[in-house]
């Protein structure tokens, strides 16, 4: 990063005139009776406690630059997103917790090692001014495309069971008679992504993108890390939903090659 | 000659299609409700060439209990017996091309009439060529013309036909009917009907049917077994050595055409 400008720190005023921003919405909701006050206070709370927490991690994180840090900070996002991917199921899954852990971090980790070593070349490789953000950004779209094609697969199985048992009473194995289900499940999951990559600039700056220039990179700068992103984004999500819906299918297939309708 | 529980000692094991011993069926709890029992303590055999009608209202098992024969339905407890195997013997998708279901809807996939009766999963053998088709067409009492329809615009009981087709063209020994008419209007119920019977006689086949048509019962014969919450209420012999036997009074009646109580007919 080339700063090109000095950065503008933030004063605890400034932060205060932001929040007027809050004051202006509550108003709004008191006015048309919206009922939300209570939750928006509630989420202002949220937001500036979590952020601060984090923020204070995050700075004892990269002051200290340990790998084990580094690596149970990694653990706790996985476990995370693990969590918001599986309660977005409809029916929960037998051993969808684990499935969607190992989904997650299989992708995660191949994604983050070609982006980190290969790509970008950090060194050390644990340097947690990188790896964090660039861990956060992959595993924040694997777990939406994940959730989404672990919904939509559940919802295919279910809807199209017959078709199922159809392929398998003509001799289709398990895996076989799942396979166009498994399909329209991944193309659900990398459909928001592939869209994302058309507009990309056009209606709105990326938030890594933005924040960059705001930190006083240059434009030319920030383009190419969010080229990077985007395209280790694509890849994560492929890989994490793949990873996600194979192993989900193969939970409602038994080795007889039969579906356990029961489960859906 | 058909599914009785009393054969002789010395008969030929190799006489019987299916032999089905204490067979039970419950699917795991879900959460914190009990197993939920589907089958209770089934047994029946079936010999070779000859049908079982399974009867019985809605949610008695008979569906599963179907499935419980070309094993796309895992038995709790008990056993199915395939052609003198247990069915757990058989590679599953090689008993199914032996044991063959025929669904309530018909399941169609894309494309033509033809792709529809070649589908089958990489390396299966068998004669799928253009002369077979059609003589399998013709053995449904379809005509030939219609191998380049698009399957989904077929009717009802075209589609239920070409089903049938489908599963011919496996050779299986076995048909599984589950409720082979209920989705049809009454003229194509009765041209399903007549082509199932036709083929049990001609090809032999062995036939395993749910249904709520007393016709198909009529024309198959064989036995029937009359299922209640899972449980067998009535096996009884259409023909054969008990012809004379008075036959059980609600299956009187469901051949009369009159409903079974608690009966969710469907049309």
């Amino acid at each position: 990063m080339s700063p090109t400008a000095p950065i503008l720190d933030l004063s605890d005023w400034q932060l205060a005139l932001a929040l007027l921003l809050v004051g202006a919405i509550v108003v709004v909701s008191m006015r048309q009776s919206l009922g939300l006050e209570r939750d928006l206070l509630l989420g202002t709370v949220r937001a500036i406690v979590q952020l601060y927490g984090v923020g204070l991690i995050l700075a004892a994180v990269f002051a200290a630059a340990r790998w084990y840090w580094v690596l149970l900070i990694l653990g706790v996002m996985i476990g995370v997103a693990t969590q918001a991917a599986v309660s977005r199921l409809g029916k929960p899954l037998p051993g969808g917790t684990w499935i969607a852990a190992m989904a997650l971090t299989v992708s995660t980790a191949v994604t983050l090692a070609y982006v980190i070593g290969v790509v970008v070349q950090v060194h050390p490789w644990y340097e947690p001014q990188y790896i964090i953000p660039i861990a956060g950004m992959i595993l924040g779209n694997s777990m939406t495309s994940a959730a989404l094609a672990g919904d939509r697969l559940q919802s295919d199985l279910r809807t199209r069971a017959d078709e199922i048992e159809a392929r398998l009473a003509l001799g289709f194995s398990g895996p076989e008679a799942v396979q166009p289900m498994v399909r329209a499940s991944l193309r659900a999951a990398m459909i928001p992504t592939v869209n994302g990559m058309m507009t990309i600039g056009l209606v709105q700056l990326p938030g890594m993108m933005t924040g960059q220039i705001l930190a006083g990179s240059s434009p030319l700068v920030a383009i190419r890390y969010q080229m990077v992103v985007v395209f280790m984004q694509g890849a994560a999500t492929a890989l994490g939903s793949l990873l996600f819906v194979r192993l989900a299918a193969g939970r409602y297939l038994s080795p007889a090659h039969q579906l356990q309708r029961y489960l859906l | 000659m058909s599914a009785t529980s009393e054969l002789p000692l010395d008969h030929k094991v190799n006489d019987l299609v299916f032999e089905i011993d204490h067979l039970s069926l419950a699917y795991p709890s879900d959460r914190d409700r009990p197993a939920i029992k589907i089958l209770d303590n089934i047994s029946f055999r079936i010999q070779r060439g000859s049908a079982l009608t399974l009867v019985g209202p809605s949610g008695s098992g008979k569906s599963s209990l179907l499935r419980c024969l070309n094993r796309l339905v895992e038995p709790t407890s008990g056993t199915v017996r395939f052609d003198g195997y247990d069915v757990r013997s058989f590679d599953p998708r090689e008993l199914r091309c032996r044991v063959a279901l025929v669904m309530q809807t018909p399941v169609m996939f894309e494309g033509t009439v033809r792709d529809n009766l070649c589908i089958r999963p990489a390396g299966v053998k068998g004669d799928f060529s253009e002369q077979r088709l059609r003589t399998t067409l013709d053995e449904v009492g379809l005509d030939s013309t219609l191998l380049d329809r698009q399957a989904v615009t077929l009717s009802g009981g075209e589609k239920q036909r070409v089903a049938i087709a489908r599963a011919l063209l496996r050779d299986p020994q076995a048909l599984l009917l589950d409720e082979p008419t209920s989705a049809l209007d009454p003229p194509n119920a009765l041209l399903v009907i007549e082509t199932v019977s036709r083929l049990r006689a001609a090809r032999g086949l062995s036939i395993v049917a749910v249904t709520h048509q007393p016709d198909l019962v009529h024309r198959l014969g064989g036995s029937l077994l009359y299922l209640i919450k899972g449980r067998v209420e009535v096996l009884q012999s259409l023909d054969g050595p008990n012809t004379g036997a008075p036959l059980d009074a609600r299956l009187q009646a469901f051949l009369a055409g009159e409903l079974i109580p608690g009966e969710n007919h469907r049309t």
